[in-house]
């Protein structure tokens, strides 16, 4: 059995996860409103009342590189003063889901 | 039906509410006449996993405490070792090398005060003893008869070594260490190798092994004899032992297989506990009967497994993190105070400078009254009701020395900087403020104190550095974290007028929240080579990792204390508004209703 659900849902903020649900499953969130969920019966129950949309794992990871790929182009696009200057934003680098 | 009166030769006390919850009412049994129920307040048991021994190893010795022990000698996959590690509490690191290499040696003593003594070689039954200072052993008086798989219990300067085999047979009799000698004692009633020990030179514990069979007996030593004491309920041989001869415990060994049974002995019986998670003979252990630790064995091969035995009435429910109301702006590089009820927001950038503020009340962001004057890395401090913000990034390179005053609905002008910089961290109040570090645009060391109206140079950090995190007082603040030309570790401390060195984060990092106190601190996200949603709570000396953060994020804003911190806005990819409350670890004392099934 896999260990983990992959889905998108978007965060409603206040409630959208609570204490208990981070002690109860894993629950970590990533760009493109990515959420990746311990496959338990809570993680799932989770996934499917935050109106979750179920994906696979190539899936999710395609939304994150996308993301990625995005803020890549913005950072090349920033101004080489602003790339330069000390504490600048580095370029965004891929994130690989587990 | 027998009674409780007749059981235990008192009466149930009859009470309307339930008593205070705390160690002072530990195994009181009661009758809640309100909710018409019979309770108790019982201990919890549990074994937890620890951190690995560096070498798996199987008949080697313990000393010490659950948070601070020693395991050394024993065989290892392929080799009898010398080799010692000291445990944390968490981990295991190597100390000094034993002189002699043995297993089925006994240990007694403490980390820094050690004592090794017999075991054999596969050539010699060892009589060697050496004495361990934290990270040496040396060599002490020799036992009059050398053995293996002998009782050891006590101190270095007070050992107590029984039974055990000789090469020829088990035997009884019993030497007792002061430091440089061995004399003999009271021999033990039944000679025994392979048994559990505990206790003291005067007031021993040997428990279970073998004859030439697995016996359960239980000997009793007084410094002159030994009396037979309850036997254990699973006859075992080679389990460890800890804690006293009143108060032992007993795990580990194998009586028809490897157990990981524990039994508890209060001084004359034995009561079964909750087991091992890893079955093993050859187990070594120490610490006490509430607070046991056991590590290494053997099942089908030597394991490292290290486990924890508490026993406490608490519950420990883990430290976490959970979604809080999302800012209406999301930003980063933004500035923060406040509590985690009453937050407060300011500044930051989007695709602009931001001088918007917003303000949290537990569950929701509302605005408030705006920045005079946009900027990004922003330095905070205060509360929401009597914010600080100073310096930052406007279209200066290095950075602006303005400081602005929050009072609950609208910013009026503080006191400018003595240098002006950007993302700088800042502590304290808006009447006793400080403000430190930051890049101007090089990393900058400078620590400015504030007075309500007016900054005065304070002690320069130890290391200049950026986009760091504070967090306590004026006279107690903290610096972790933060960047010169690569990301940084180092923790400071301040006392009103220097900054000295603390405890490092365990993970070097930039663009962090932080929170808290000098002794309490509470550092969050930030940027490694990627973003990171570590946690780790400072205690004012080290650092320890707690429940991740859940969207791993840097440049974000951070306010509160070590037990109720809240973590906003920052960056994944873009800008976010997310916003993360951090509950602590915390314990709870919880009754037992006792049913009659």
């Amino acid at each position: 059995m896999a260990l983990f659900i992959y889905g998108t849902a978007t965060n409603t903020g206040k409630g959208f996860f609570t204490a208990e649900d981070r002690r109860n499953f894993f629950l970590r969130g990533y760009p493109g409103n990515v959420w990746v969920v311990g496959n338990t019966e809570k993680g799932a129950l989770w996934l499917a009342e935050k109106n979750g949309v179920e994906k696979t794992k190539a899936e999710a990871q395609a939304i994150v590189n996308a993301e990625v790929t995005a803020a890549q182009a913005a950072w090349d696009a920033l101004p080489e003063e602003q790339k330069n200057r000390p504490g600048s934003n580095q370029r965004p680098t891929a994130i690989t889901l587990p | 039906m027998t009674t409780y009166n007749e059981l235990a030769g008192f009466r149930v006390n009859y009470v309307s509410s339930d008593p205070t919850l705390n160690s002072g009412n530990e195994g009181q049994v009661w009758y809640n006449s309100t909710s018409g129920t019979l309770k108790a307040l019982v201990q919890i048991k549990s074994w937890a996993s620890g951190g690995n021994l560096g070498t798996a190893r199987k008949q080697f010795a313990g000393a010490g405490t659950q948070t601070e022990a020693l395991g050394f000698g024993g065989e290892d996959a392929t080799v009898i070792s010398t080799a010692t590690e000291e445990y944390n509490g968490a981990s295991w690191t190597a100390g000094g090398n034993l002189a002699t290499a043995r297993y089925t040696l006994a240990g007694a003593g403490t980390q820094t005060t050690g004592l090794a003594f017999g075991g054999y070689n596969n050539v010699t039954y060892q009589v060697a003893t050496e004495e361990y200072d934290g990270s040496a052993w040396t060599a002490g008086g020799s036992l009059a008869t050398g053995r293996q798989a002998l009782i050891g219990t006590g101190t270095q300067t007070a050992g107590l070594a029984a039974g055990g085999y000789n090469g020829t047979t088990n035997v009884a009799n019993t030497e007792e260490y002061d430091g440089s000698a061995w004399t003999a004692g009271g021999s033990l009633n039944t000679a025994r190798r392979y048994s559990g020990s505990a206790g003291t030179q005067t007031a021993g514990l040997g428990f279970s092994g073998n004859t030439t069979v697995v016996v359960p007996n239980t000997e009793e030593y007084d410094g002159s004899t030994w009396t037979n004491g309850g036997n254990v309920n699973t006859a075992r041989y080679s389990p460890a032992g800890a804690g006293s001869q009143t108060a032992a415990i007993g795990f580990g060994g194998f009586s028809t297989a490897n157990t990981g049974a524990t039994e508890e002995y209060d001084g004359s019986v034995w009561t079964n506990s909750t087991s091992l998670t890893t079955a093993r003979r050859y187990i070594a252990g120490c610490g006490t009967r509430s607070s046991a630790l056991a590590f290494g064995g053997f099942t089908t091969t030597v394991v490292a497994n290290t486990e924890e035995f508490t026993s406490s009435i608490n519950v420990t429910t883990a430290a976490a993190w959970a979604a809080g109301g999302n800012m209406g702006t999301a930003r980063r590089d933004l500035g923060g105070a406040g509590t985690q009820t009453a937050g407060l927001a300011f500044g930051g950038l989007t695709t602009t400078n931001q001088s918007a503020t917003e303000e949290y009340d537990g569950s929701t962001w509302t605005s408030g009254g705006s920045l005079g004057t946009a900027r990004r890395e922003i330095g905070g401090a205060g509360t929401q009701t009597a914010g600080l913000g100073f310096g930052g990034y406007t279209t200066s390179t290095s950075g602006v020395t303005n400081t602005e005053e929050y009072d609950g609905s609208a910013w009026t002008g503080g006191g400018n900087l003595g240098t002006a910089r950007y993302a700088p961290a800042g502590a304290g109040t808006q009447t006793a403020g400080l403000g430190f570090g930051g890049a101007v645009p090089s990393a900058s060391n400078a620590t400015e104190e504030y007075d309500g109206s007016a900054w005065t140079g304070g002690g320069n950090l130890a290391t200049a550095r950026f986009r760091l995190a504070g967090a306590g007082t004026q006279t107690a603040g903290l610096a972790f974290g933060g960047q010169t030309t690569v990301s940084l570790a180092n923790t400071e401390e301040y006392d009103g007028s220097a900054w000295t060195a603390g405890g490092n984060l365990n993970a070097a990092r930039k663009g962090l929240g932080g929170a808290g106190t000098q002794t309490a601190g509470l550092a969050f996200g930030g940027f490694t080579t990627t973003n990171v949603a570590n946690t780790e709570e400072y205690n004012g000396t080290s650092w320890t990792a707690s429940t991740a953060m859940t969207t791993a994020r840097r440049y974000l804003g951070g306010c509160g204390i070590q037990t109720a911190g809240l973590a906003f806005g920052g960056r994944t990819t873009v800008d976010v508004a997310n916003t993360e409350e951090f509950t602590g670890a915390f314990d709870t004392a919880t009754a037992s209703t006792l049913t009659t099934s």
